[in-house]
Order: C-alpha cells, then sequence, then structure tokens
C-alpha cells in the first residue's frame, strides 16, 4: 500500500520508467562492455600522449621542452586525472574485462 | 495438452518463485542485516570518478552487464552432467546453490570490492592475506585458466563436428561480421543501429550459409576433433592478441543477440510445455552413484557451477562491476540479481535436458541440450519443419556461449603470464605472443587427450574451489568489521570442502585407471579418462593420464594451501572482533550516554 498523502504517479511516467529501465538492460548487455573497453583504450592512448608532452615530470624527457610548452595547454586539463589513473594500485584481477 | 506434472512447467515457476523469496526475502535481510548497506555512503565511482575505469552507471544497465559477462556455457553443460544422477538432484543444486551461496557471493565481492575502495580480489587478498597469499591466488588462477581453456576448446571442436557440420560457417559468420562492425563502428564512424542490422542480417544469412555449406572433415570423429581444436585455438589466439575493440567486444557484442534469443525462446517453451506437450523423458532421480562420474557428493555440486555458483562471477563482481556501482544499495539487484537470473538460465538448460531421453554423460549426447531446445521451442516456431534450422541455430549459440567467454579467458591467461614470468629468468613466457601460444598449446594437448567429462569436472572443482576461497575472503572482512559471518562462513566452509573432495575424487579416478593398466594390465579405465586418438595408444593414454594426475594433485595443494591461509587470517579475524574496542579518552562516558 503506498502512502496516501503521495499523490499516485501518472500512468505515463510510469510507462517512461519501465521503457527506460528496458533500454537500459539492453544497453548494458549489448554495448556497455563495448563503451567501457573503448574509453579503455582511449585511456591508454591518453596515458602514452601525456606521457610524451609531460615526460619531464617524471624525469623523462621524451620531447624537447619547446614542444612541451606548446602543447602544454591542451595537456594541462588532463593532468589531474591522468596522475590518478597513472598511480592507482593495479592487480591481474583488475583485468578480467 | 500434456499433464502439468508430466512437462517441466512445475517446477520451473516454482524455481523462479524461490528466486523471488531469495531475492526479495533472504536477500533483502542480508543487505539489512549483514552489509548494512546505505544509499547514502559514496560507492568508489564517485570517489575516484575518472570517466574510463570508474564512473556511475545506472543500475539496470549495469545488471545487463554483469548478467551479460557471468552467463556461458557453464549453466548451459553444467545440468547434463548433473541429470545423470535424475533431474531433481540437478533441480535442487540448482536452487539451493543459488538459494544460499551463488547469489550471496557475487553480491558480495561486489561490496566488499565497493567497502574496499573499489579494488580487485588479487590487492584484497594480499591486505587480507600478504604476499604468500596472493601469490597463491596467482599460481592457483594459472592452472584454473588453463582448465577452463582446455574444457571449453574440446567442446567447441565437439561441436563444431556435430549437426552435420552446420554450425562451423555461421561460426566463421559471426566472427567476420563481428570484425567488419568493429570496422564500420570505429574507423568509418557509421551509426550503432545501423551496424547492429548490419551485423545480425549477416549472422541470419550465415546461418543460412551453414545450412547450405556444411563443413565436415573426413578422417573420423577422433581425429576431427583434433584438427577442430586446432582451428580453435587458431581463432582464440588471434582474439587474444588482437586489441579488444578490434575483435572480442564486436564479437561479444553481435553474438549477444543470437545466444539471448536463444535463452528466451527456451524459457518460453518450457512455460509453454503443457501446452505444447513436451513432456519430460528423463528419469527425476537415478540413485545417489554414477559408474562413470563417481557419487552424487561432490561431484553434482561441482559438475553444475555457474547456475548455482562459480568463481570466476568473483572475479568479474570485483573487477569491473563494483567501480561503477552508483549507490551501495544497488549492489543487492547489480550483484545477487544477476547471478539469480543467471539461475534461471541453468534452468531452461535443465528444462531442455529433461525432455531427450537416454542421456549419458560420456556419450556423444554432450550436444543434447540443441535436441532438448528443437524439442521445447519447435512447437512454437513452426513444427518438426524448422527442426534444421533450429539445430543449427542452437549449435551455434553453444558455440559461441563458449568461444566469447573462451577469447576473454585466453587474453586474460595472457595478461596474468605477463604478471607471473614478466620479469626474470622466464621473462620470454612473459612475452605476448608466446604466452598466448603457450597457454593455448597446453590447453589443446589437454582438450585432445582428456575425455571431456574429466575435465569439465577439472574446471568445476577449481571455479567452485574459487568460489570458496572468495566466500571466505568476504567472511575474512565480515570479521574485521565485526559484522555477523555466519551466513558466509557456513557455505564458504561447505564450498571449500566439497571442491577439495571433488578434486581428490577426480584425481583419483586418474591414479586408479593408471593403477589398473600397470597393475592388472585393463585398459578400459585408461580409455575412459582419455579420448580417441590418444586413447588407442596406451602409452600415450598412461603419460597424459600421469599428467591429468599432476594438474589434480597441483590445483588440489595450491587451493588447499589458499585455503589454509584464509581460514587461518579469519580465525585470526575473529578472534581481533571479540576483543573490547579500547575505552575512549573519557572512559566511555560520552558513548554510554549516547546509549
Amino acid at each position: 500500500m503506498g502512502d496516501p498523502n503521495q499523490p499516485a504517479e501518472p500512468k505515463g511516467r510510469k510507462r517512461q520508467k519501465v521503457s527506460q529501465a528496458a533500454k537500459g538492460v539492453l544497453y548494458g548487455m549489448a554495448a556497455h562492455g563495448h563503451v567501457t573497453a573503448a574509453l579503455r583504450t582511449r585511456m591508454y592512448l591518453e596515458h602514452l600522449f601525456m606521457f610524451i608532452t609531460l615526460g619531464d615530470m617524471l624525469g623523462v624527457p621524451v620531447i624537447p621542452p619547446y614542444y612541451s610548452l606548446k602543447i602544454l595547454p591542451y595537456a594541462v586539463p588532463n593532468i589531474k586525472s591522468w596522475k590518478q589513473r597513472v598511480f592507482r594500485e593495479r592487480d591481474f584481477t583488475d583485468q578480467v574485462f | 495438452m500434456a499433464g502439468l506434472l508430466e512437462t517441466p512447467f512445475l517446477w520451473v515457476v516454482a524455481t523462479i518463485a524461490l528466486y523471488a523469496v531469495a531475492y526479495w526475502g533472504y536477500g533483502k535481510w542480508v543487505d539489512r542485516n549483514v552489509w548494512r548497506s546505505d544509499a547514502k555512503k559514496a560507492t568508489p565511482a564517485h570517489m575516484y570518478m575518472d570517466g574510463v575505469e570508474y564512473f556511475p552507471v545506472s543500475r539496470y544497465v549495469l545488471w545487463g552487464y554483469q548478467f551479460k559477462s557471468v552467463a556461458a556455457l557453464g549453466p548451459i553443460l553444467g545440468p547434463f552432467i548433473g541429470i545423470a544422477y535424475g533431474w531433481i538432484p540437478a533441480l535442487l543444486w540448482i536452487i539451493g546453490g543459488n538459494f544460499f551461496i551463488g547469489w550471496l557471493q557475487d553480491y558480495g565481492s561486489m561490496m566488499l570490492s565497493v567497502r574496499k575502495e573499489g579494488r580487485s580480489f588479487g590487492p584484497i587478498t594480499y591486505e587480507f592475506t600478504g604476499a604468500k597469499g596472493r601469490n597463491n591466488l596467482l599460481a592457483f588462477v594459472l592452472f584454473y585458466l588453463i582448465i577452463i581453456s582446455a574444457t571449453f576448446i574440446a567442446l567447441i571442436a565437439q561441436f563444431w563436428n556435430a549437426f552435420g557440420g552446420t554450425t562451423f560457417v555461421p561460426t566463421i559468420g559471426v566472427l567476420l561480421s563481428g570484425l567488419l562492425c568493429g570496422q564500420l563502428l570505429y574507423k568509418l564512424k557509421m551509426n550503432v543501429m545501423a551496424v547492429t542490422v548490419i551485423g545480425i542480417g549477416l549472422v541470419i544469412v550465415s546461418i543460412y550459409l551453414g545450412m547450405l555449406i556444411p563443413v565436415t572433415m573426413p578422417w573420423g570423429a577422433a581425429w576431427n576433433t583434433v584438427y577442430w581444436a586446432a582451428i580453435c585455438a587458431v581463432i582464440l589466439y588471434v582474439a587474444a592478441i588482437l586489441p579488444v575493440p578490434t575483435f572480442i567486444q564486436p564479437t561479444n557484442y553481435l553474438a549477444f543477440y543470437p545466444a539471448y534469443t536463444a535463452i528466451m525462446l527456451l524459457l518460453l517453451g518450457a512455460l509453454l510445455s503443457p501446452f505444447t506437450g513436451v513432456p519430460v523423458a528423463e528419469p527425476a532421480f537415478v540413485g545417489v552413484w554414477n559408474n562413470t562420474i563417481g557419487p552424487i557428493w561432490p561431484i553434482l555440486f561441482v559438475a553444475i557451477a555457474c547456475g548455482a555458483i562459480s568463481g570466476w562471477h568473483s572475479l568479474v563482481s570485483s573487477s569491473s562491476s563494483s567501480k561503477q556501482l552508483d549507490i551501495e544499495t544497488d549492489a543487492l539487484p547489480v550483484g545477487g540479481g544477476a547471478m539469480l537470473s543467471e539461475g534461471l538460465l541453468a534452468l531452461a538448460s535443465l528444462a531442455a535436458y529433461s525432455v531427450v531421453a537416454g542421456l549419458s554423460p560420456t556419450g556423444a549426447s554432450v550436444t543434447a541440450w540443441v535436441g532438448g531446445a528443437q524439442a521445447l521451442v519447435s512447437p512454437l516456431v513452426g513444427g518438426k519443419s524448422a527442426n534444421a534450422v533450429l539445430a543449427t541455430f542452437f549449435g551455434l549459440v553453444l558455440i559461441i556461449y563458449a568461444l566469447t567467454v573462451q577469447a576473454l579467458v585466453t587474453r586474460f591467461f595472457r595478461l596474468v603470464a605477463g604478471e607471473t614470468w614478466g620479469e626474470g629468468r622466464f621473462h620470454i613466457l612473459g612475452n605476448k605472443h608466446v604466452a598466448t601460444f603457450f597457454g593455448l598449446g597446453v590447453s589443446w594437448v589437454f582438450a585432445i587427450s582428456g575425455s571431456w567429462w574429466a575435465l569439465w569436472l577439472y574446471f568445476g572443482g577449481a571455479n567452485q574451489l574459487l568460489a570458496g576461497l572468495a566466500i571466505m575472503l568476504i567472511a575474512i572482512y565480515l570479521a574485521k568489521t565485526r559484522s555477523p559471518t555466519r551466513n558466509y562462513v557456513i557455505p564458504g566452509v561447505f564450498m571449500v570442502v566439497t571442491t577439495l573432495a571433488a578434486l581428490i575424487w577426480e584425481t583419483w579416478t586418474f591414479v586408479n585407471a593408471a593403477i589398473q593398466y600397470v597393475v592388472y594390465n585393463n585398459a578400459a579405465a585408461l580409455a575412459q579418462q582419455t579420448r580417441p586418438p590418444v586413447s588407442g595408444v596406451t602409452l600415450a593414454a598412461l603419460a597424459i593420464d600421469a599428467v591429468f594426475v599432476g594438474v589434480g594433485v597441483a590445483l588440489f595443494l595450491v587451493g588447499l594451501s589458499m585455503a589454509i591461509r584464509l581460514f587461518r587470517t579469519y580465525g585470526r579475524s575473529k578472534a581481533e572482533g571479540r576483543v573490547p574496542a579500547p575505552a575512549a579518552a573519557d572512559g566511555g562516558e560520552l558513548e554510554n550516554k549516547s546509549h
């Protein structure tokens, strides 16, 4: 029994919720793994880009500082998440999927 | 209309009802009283959001992802061996195993990882049992992956060899269509819907072509399987070394559509069986002993793995899903709900086997699932005239369930090998090509020489043991946080004892085969444990039998050592939990007042 003081949920809204849930399940089954795999591939490429660009930060000068400085404005927004991902503890059990 | 009691209808409905009780009754109780999940607590998906690995996902999406990641060949083929004791014992384990253990493990693994900042089982094992414990886990996982690979390669080869050779072209069709879809999506940036329609269209065409152009080999069942297994290993090699978005992911995506259509059709067929008049043909109870596979305990409990409980799920739950859980309370529908749904897949498969008469775990009837599916579904889609299409379709489904998971397993083996041998004297084994070749080579040798059901029982034993170990890991966490542990420790002890007993039994069957030959000059047992053509050359059979003894002993010892480590840690954690918490600086006055 629902709360009598609460207004009943309109039928259309309920149907919308069910349809959203069904879409979510289908997406999760069919495509979510696909999307996360693509994101992970992009992440590895970004790591490489950041490493080449900002290798000096880690004491590994990959390209001359002149070019590093030119690319710096594009790389700065990614520094925080790059550090977060690179410094994260990783294990073989993280790579099941 | 057949009588309700003569068809699978009643017990299918009863199992669905019991699973509902497991979720809404026991599940909610554990969630509230053991884990005390809190929707307001920040999950790792929010704490460490990076938009790649850690990001919150709706519970519906995550449920779909989790279900797809855990559902594979296990719940389909397990009941085939289990039904050797009758369909009632198999059904009881599918109900009881999932009700008291299976969902609890998947959900607990996810919660444990969430409470440990999204870390997977490797680092958690390290934290609880030290470096030796983690190395132990690594060794166990390596053996486990080789055994899974051997089992799945053997089965795929057998499936290609069956069904009049109609399934090979559709399999290649799915793989090539997957590759094409990947290129269309990533290189040509085509719309996902359009790519999906093209992909599904190509799969349908390849099923039709498979029926038109059956591919068979001329060397007899024994040698044919050897070559089919080699072809399978080559495909897996390519899958494991190519980037995931190029091969594995698009293929898995495309394989999803036929695979899940098949489950829906099968469940529908079982539920409508009173109207279609498909009766149960297998006996309800045969006995507690089977001459080929042994005693009901522990064999039944490792034969039906996924669908009742599976260790693989604990790795999945703690490696990716836990990092994307939006709120803690979603763990029950995602982890527990997906596992209970997988139980339905095992149930549908059991229904399919139950309508086929005269099954034998050692015979060629390993493809009986397709026969059962035909019997249940053909009355819904045009009667017997649809049988040829259904045989090819369900045969293809069997293969893609095995192949898609095996591609992931092979890739995972390569990564684990890199972790194990990447540095040091054997670093060459860590190279991605060498590791993949080595893993598939060993698995291929096992696949073509060991009888498939013996391999399956080793796989089940290792898989269920991993589940037992995962449950103990969860129990340690609960003991450390002074939460109730009984609901986990009892199933954990049961699983560890049962699976170690199963590994001893399976190893003994190989030892016994060697004794029978060496002492009594009786090669029959040896022939039963191995498969042709190896079983035809007695010395080769003896040698491979000895290798399997070694594998069994190694699995048992590594598993036992891990279990002892976990039980000791659990004991220590429980003892620490009994010690009263240190008194506060004010002597606990403030705390006493607040009560």
